[in-house]
């Protein structure tokens, strides 16, 4: 936090997206321009680019590319396990080349807020790392779902990796009494929490 | 709310019955309001009583006068809104004002989360619990939301895309408009007091941010520059400053952030110190003298702190799990939610009461008029 009260100076301006708006225009748009005059600082690399096209795991029965990554209660760095899983993701990655939807968690036991914002940050440290391992930046999305909704698995404090594509039944219809053909060690598909 | 008699220095006011057809409706609705606010005494004499409330009804609209002890007019005004309780709230709710130079209660809203219906969804209700009303009915759920200065408008995170974004609704007339459609994740909005601005949390920098988000010219400046998890931030009332907090690997701590004036302005961002290990949930009172906070304890249980600003001595309002504190228009109670229940706590006779129960899990309640 010192490091953000020295920076703190640094105000970002942006177009934010309406209703309509894509979310292209407004990741290719950033950083461009600082609210209050001030030079917008350059390790912002990592920035999301766009969202389109890429399903929610809400919406749509999408498969884990891996092994849900365990955190330790209100912890946020990846560990060496987390890049053992991860180096291995990503060496099959090139082959793929797959689009990739990490999906942070957090317990009911922490407050709503803090929840959502420690899923995402969770969520973003695993973009980071699968970056430096060589994944395109394009082709990961992040997306905190707090404690609003759960994983399938025993443990709440994770971050599931999500290969996009499409296939698969919607959580509804799988909760219906479609079954699974899915590795009952992985976690699956968030869902609402009751 | 809790009973009148249980509070110290409260006036006295004497209503008298109110004529005309409806006068005897009112007479009683008033009445009722009057106890229920906590603000006075009823008194049975005229000559007991430091203020007099008299009027008329005809056809459920509601003339009201209010004169002091000596017989002076504070004020005389004609309520004719087309249900006869909502003339009672607002005459009781201008009759508050003018004794106490605060707002009343009765035409406040109270916006909270809760999974009664299977998903989470945002709801209002009034100040004692009742006449409930939900707002939003999102396919995957609707939360943390927030209530405009005047009631208008909540503001909310909605997964209606399978993705967390803010979206603002208009109270009375049921029109959406998206406000934050932007990559990774959006919560926390708060609205500023008096301008179209809202604070709120996004991630699409790489990493959660606090903005403030301008409504009219859809455009966004970043606050902070965290490496950690930045959370729930908050209005002072002079639409100043933002409170919000963060945690850095450390557990929360609130921080506060004095807005520049001006494109040229400076900024200031500094923390405050709660005296908590882990602190979030931050609500400025109205007058922004004190600040509730919720804080977790390190075996995982919540309290609600209050906590004078800029410094003071804090004070354990509630334990057991509760959290999410944020203050009645007045300053005179405290709203929180402890185990699924919905809470009042009187912040004079230092009771609380549970005033919505067995409603589902209510979490994230906010207090607006």
């Amino acid at each position: 936090m010192d490091e953000m009260m020295r920076q703190f100076s640094r105000l970002v301006t942006l177009a934010l997206a309406l209703a309509c708006a894509g979310c292209a225009e407004l990741g290719d748009s950033l950083p461009t321009k600082s609210l209050w005059s001030k030079e917008v600082d350059s390790n912002l690399v990592y920035a999301l680019g766009s969202r389109d096209s890429f399903e929610s795991p809400l919406s749509q029965r999408l498969k884990p590319a891996c092994p849900a990554l365990k955190f330790k209660s209100r912890e946020f760095a990846v560990t060496k396990d987390h890049r053992t899983v991860l180096t291995s993701l990503a060496t099959g990655w090139e082959q793929s080349k797959c689009r990739l939807l990490i999906a942070g968690y957090a317990p009911p036991t922490l407050p709503e807020d803090y929840a959502r914002s420690l899923s995402e940050r969770r969520a973003q440290a695993v973009r980071q790392a699968l970056i430096e391992l060589g994944i395109e930046a394009v082709d990961i999305q992040t997306v905190g779902f707090g404690s609003d909704f759960g994983p399938s698995g025993p443990n709440q404090d994770v971050v599931v990796i999500f290969r996009e594509g499409g296939q698969g039944t919607s959580p509804r219809e799988e909760e219906a009494g479609e079954g699974s053909d899915e590795d009952p060690n992985l976690i699956t598909v968030g869902r609402f929490r009751q | 709310m809790l009973g009148s008699k249980e509070l110290p220095d409260v006036p006295a006011i004497h209503v008298n019955g109110f004529t005309g057809g409806t006068g005897e409706s009112v007479t009683r609705f008033v009445r009722e309001e009057v106890l229920a606010s906590n603000e006075f005494l009823l008194a049975s004499q005229v000559d007991q009583a430091a203020f007099r409330l008299e009027g008329s009804s005809v056809g459920g609209r509601v003339v009201g006068k209010l004169l002091d002890a000596e017989g002076k007019t504070l004020f005389s005004r004609t309520y004719a809104a087309p249900g006869i309780r909502e003339n009672v709230l607002a005459l009781v709710d201008d009759v508050i004002f003018a004794a106490t130079g605060k707002p009343g209660l009765a035409l406040s809203r109270i916006v909270f989360v809760s999974d009664v219906d299977g998903t989470k969804q945002v709801y209002l209700c009034g100040p004692n619990g009742g006449e409930v009303q939900k707002v939003t009915s999102q396919k995957h759920g609707a939360v943390s939301p927030s209530l405009s200065r005047d009631v208008s408008m909540v503001a909310y995170t909605t997964y209606r895309s399978g993705y967390p974004v803010v979206e603002v609704m208009d109270l009375h007339s049921g029109w959406k408009r998206t406000v934050t459609d932007t990559p990774g994740s959006s919560f926390g909005a708060s609205f500023a007091p008096d301008e179209p601005r809202l604070a709120v949390v996004m991630s699409f920098l790489g990493n959660p941010e606090v903005f403030v988000t301008d409504l009219n010219s859809n455009t966004a400046g970043c606050l902070s520059d965290t490496v950690g998890v930045p959370s729930s931030p908050v209005w002072h009332p002079d639409g100043k400053q933002i409170m919000f907090s963060c945690d850095e690997g450390g557990g929360s701590e609130l921080f506060v952030v004095e807005l520049p004036e001006g494109e040229d302005g400076s900024s200031k961002l500094f923390r405050w110190r709660s005296g908590q290990r882990f602190s979030t949930d931050p609500s400025w009172s109205p007058s922004g003298d004190k600040v509730a906070f919720t804080a977790v304890s390190s075996r995982g249980s919540s309290s609600v702190i209050v906590k004078p600003y800029p410094e003071g001595r804090s004070k354990v309002v509630a334990s057991g799990g509760a959290q999410h504190p944020s203050w009645s228009p007045n300053g005179r109670f405290l709203v929180y939610a402890k185990r699924g229940d919905l809470v009042v706590y009187d912040l004079r006779s230092h009771q609380s009461k549970t005033i919505l129960t067995d409603y589902g899990t209510i979490s994230e309640p906010r207090w607006m008029k």
